[in-house]
């Protein structure tokens, strides 16, 4: 299985194993403070850090390989499936440290996502990858980030060993139903994906008591405000099964690191099945709701493989459906709606146009406008164009006399949402009328700038085509 | 107007900010500016102040003890930044903190207040970038960084760097103000000026790539989804005066 392995140089097998990897969506390096410490590299900061940006504009934070992209498995959508004939490369555990290592001390990066196709089975794999991890924490006393991959179906064993080597642990959902699953990952099952995620859940509530802090991971300091939020009770629970912790294994549990501190976070495909949008926000929630997890990712399929039961390749990546359902995700982690409020059975997708904060309220005109100078915080979340900060700052300076709109713009409120839905001092902005099909004009308009950026250059700018569109010359 | 001016440095800053108070000009006859002053006006005093340290000290003394050292902390942080106001702003900011208490600086009723929130934001993002872009290069036994910030910001980064490498050698050079870190393993780090043919002599050591840097360059490249291409979105959140000493950039 391994025999050309020996030919490729280091640069080589980079080029493979980063080029399996990149699918994955996470990057961040986010959800855990640590200082550095004499003798040790690295240290990790809780808001991540992104050193570059990549050509498709996505950030780059930790050097994200695949330990190999040899996989015996042959989920239909992947590019390391058994059945793709692509250049297979593995690293071994002291490649990947010097990589990490080297890249580290350069400041290219805050550290290592560590994701595998499987090898032989999945408990050989995961062992593997613990393997180069304890080699990196213990032999190349590495104190920075890592976000590990869990393969569905190792022992339990592994999976504590993993959560103790890095910060974070992630099982890719991928997609969110069974009949998904079956349909294109045949080798996967849901309670295999399921269950790890509920004891890797409970491990770090646990650990985290026997620290002192509280047994949910800290969400963003906003919540703490909101008397509703997803956060708050815990209803709608995905069954996960009846074991709830992960066992210790001696060796790793010698490490006295805590258990994935920066938490548990998963992914999911977006446009190869068809589930709705309601039906993945709705899953987004009760995985925060059921397992606590820090982050649900989104990634619009990439046709990479011609198979029946996908779209065809060179079908354009759903980017805009994408960021809407982040939005969503944003909606519901930072500002206290739930999923059925921005989405319901009659109405199961995202307006393309419009974003899901602007949607709401367009349709809840009766709570509008709001008196910036008396609103409490948690009605100010929920105007279009004010997020958590300015909400800080606004209250922070009510405190000191009034707020008026020439501040409100200092503070990056966004104006040019916000005039439609508030009043400072009981004025609003404008003379404009509180009337659904005249804001929905004007905010759609202020929102197609934003629209053509996400779909990059496959949108242009009317204004542009409009010299060639009447056959004229630019200031001819 | 008396306008008061001093190199750009916390010292002559403060020195500059004592000499203005005590002046009992008013502080409306009284403007404080960095030099070099770039236009110089006919019916104005100028009037240099060097750096003197009984003035520094009385000035912290009373900052920290008759407003807060939380105060006097964003003050002294606010005077890395290149803002042309940035010294007539802190000297505003002050006078405001010994009528209010050390809450003036969340008084954004005052302009003052407002603009030295703009300022701290500004020279945040700065600090926040450069944590981000720094790129070292391994010369020997030591790691070196070169960087051309607006601000003086070397300072700032000197702590990020050695809680993030302390058991490393390294040194981060402003080439445009001519300072550097310099943190030797397991010590702390300590503040240099350079001179030119130091400076000169740092220089060269960019020029040397290493195996990690190529590699590093493969990566970048290959991580990047090419259904996804996006050079707006990247131009955006990667702007061109960072990119200088980014190496897979280049
Ligand atoms: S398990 Fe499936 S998704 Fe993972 S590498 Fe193998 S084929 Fe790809």
């Amino acid at each position: 299985m391994f025999e050309i392995q020996e030919e490729l140089s280091l640069d080589k097998k980079l080029e493979i194993l980063s080029d399996a990897a990149k699918y994955d969506v996470a990057c961040t390096s986010s959800g855990v403070d640590r200082r550095g410490q004499k003798g040790m590299l690295g240290n990790s900061c809780a808001a991540g850090v992104c050193h570059t940006f990549a050509a498709d504009g996505r950030c780059v934070s930790l050097l994200k390989i695949l330990m190999t992209n040899h996989c015996i498995y042959d989920c239909k959508y992947c590019k390391n499936r058994i059945s793709n004939d692509v250049p297979r490369a593995t690293f071994s555990p002291e490649e990947i440290c010097n990589l990490t290592i080297e890249f580290y001390k350069r400041n290219y990066i805050e550290g290592l996502f560590l994701s595998s196709g499987i090898i032989q089975n999945p408990n050989y794999t995961m062992e593997k990858m613990c393997e180069a991890l304890r080699m990196l924490r213990m032999e190349y006393h590495f104190n920075g980030y890592i976000h590990v991959k869990a393969i569905p179906g190792a022992s339990e064993e592994l999976l504590y060993s993993a959560g103790l080597l890095a910060d974070r642990i992630s099982i890719n959902m991928e997609l969110p139903t069974q009949a998904s699953l079956e349909k294109l990952a045949p080798n996967k099952t849901m309670t295999n994906i399921i269950r790890p995620m509920n004891q890797i859940s409970q491990t770090i509530a646990s650990h985290r008591l026997a620290i002192g802090k509280s047994a949910k991971m800290e969400r963003a300091g906003i919540n703490q405000k909101l008397t509703h939020s997803i956060f708050g009770n815990t209803v709608d629970k995905i069954e996960g099964g009846s074991s709830l912790f992960l066992p210790a294994e001696r060796k790793d549990r010698d490490l006295r690191r805590p258990f994935a501190a920066a938490g548990q976070s998963t992914q999911m495909i977006i446009g190869a099945t068809d589930e709705t949008d309601l039906e993945l926000i709705r899953t987004t929630q009760s995985l925060y709701q059921s397992f606590d997890l820090k982050r649900v990712f989104y990634s619009g399929y990439i046709p990479i493989n011609e198979d029946d039961s996908l779209p065809e390749i060179g079908t354009p990546v759903p980017l805009l459906r994408e960021h809407r359902l982040y939005q969503a995700d944003w909606l519901m982690r930072y500002y206290g709606f739930f999923a059925e409020e921005l989405l319901s059975e009659k109405n199961p997708f995202f307006d393309q146009k419009l974003d899901p904060k602007c949607n709401w309220a367009i349709h809840h005109l009766e709570n509008f406008p709001v008196e910036i100078n008396k609103a409490p915080e948690e009605v100010l979340l929920r105007v279009p164009g004010i997020g958590p900060t300015s909400v800080k700052k606004i209250v922070s300076a009510r405190r000191y006399g009034n707020v008026n709109f020439e501040m409100l713009k200092k503070m990056h409120v966004m104006l040019k949402r916000a005039q439609y839905f508030i009043t400072c001092n009981g004025k609003m902005l404008y003379r404009t009328p509180i009337e659904e099909n005249f804001i929905r004009n004007q905010l759609t308009d202020t929102e197609k700038v934003s629209v053509m950026k996400i779909e990059g250059q496959t949108v242009q700018y009317k204004q542009m085509s409009l010299f060639s569109d009447f056959g004229l010359k630019a200031g001819g | 107007m008396y306008i008061y001016t001093c190199e750009p440095n916390l010292e002559a800053m403060l020195s500059c900010i004592y000499d203005a108070w005590t002046s009992k000009r008013g502080h409306k006859n009284i403007k404080l500016m960095l030099e070099p002053v770039e236009q110089l006006t006919l019916f104005d005093e100028y009037i240099h102040v060097d750096a003197d340290s009984e003035k520094v000290e009385k000035v912290m003394d009373a900052v920290n003890m008759k407003i807060s050292p939380w105060f006097y902390r964003q003050l002294a942080y606010s005077s890395m930044a290149y803002e042309e106001d940035v010294l007539d702003n802190m000297y505003h900011c002050m006078i405001l903190g010994f009528h209010h208490g050390p809450d003036a600086l969340g008084m954004v009723q005052y302009a003052d207040i407002m603009r030295h929130n703009e300022i701290r934001k500004r020279l945040g993002n700065e600090v926040n970038r450069f944590q981000e872009v720094l790129r070292f290069h391994q010369v020997g036994e030591v790691y070196i960084a070169h960087f051309e910030p607006k601000s003086r910001i070397a300072i700032a980064l000197g702590p990020i760097f050695e809680d993030r490498m302390p058991s490393e050698n390294f040194v981060i050079v402003d080439d445009i103000h001519k300072e550097a870190v310099v943190h030797h393993k397991d010590a702390h780090f300590y503040m240099y000026k350079l001179s030119d043919e130091e400076l000169a002599r740092l220089l060269q050591t960019e020029e040397e790539n290493d195996s990690y840097t190529d590699m590093w360059k493969v990566f970048f490249d290959t991580i990047a989804i090419k259904e996804r291409t996006n050079k707006k979105c990247q131009d955006n959140l990667f702007p061109m005066w960072a990119r200088k000493h980014a190496v897979e950039m280049n």
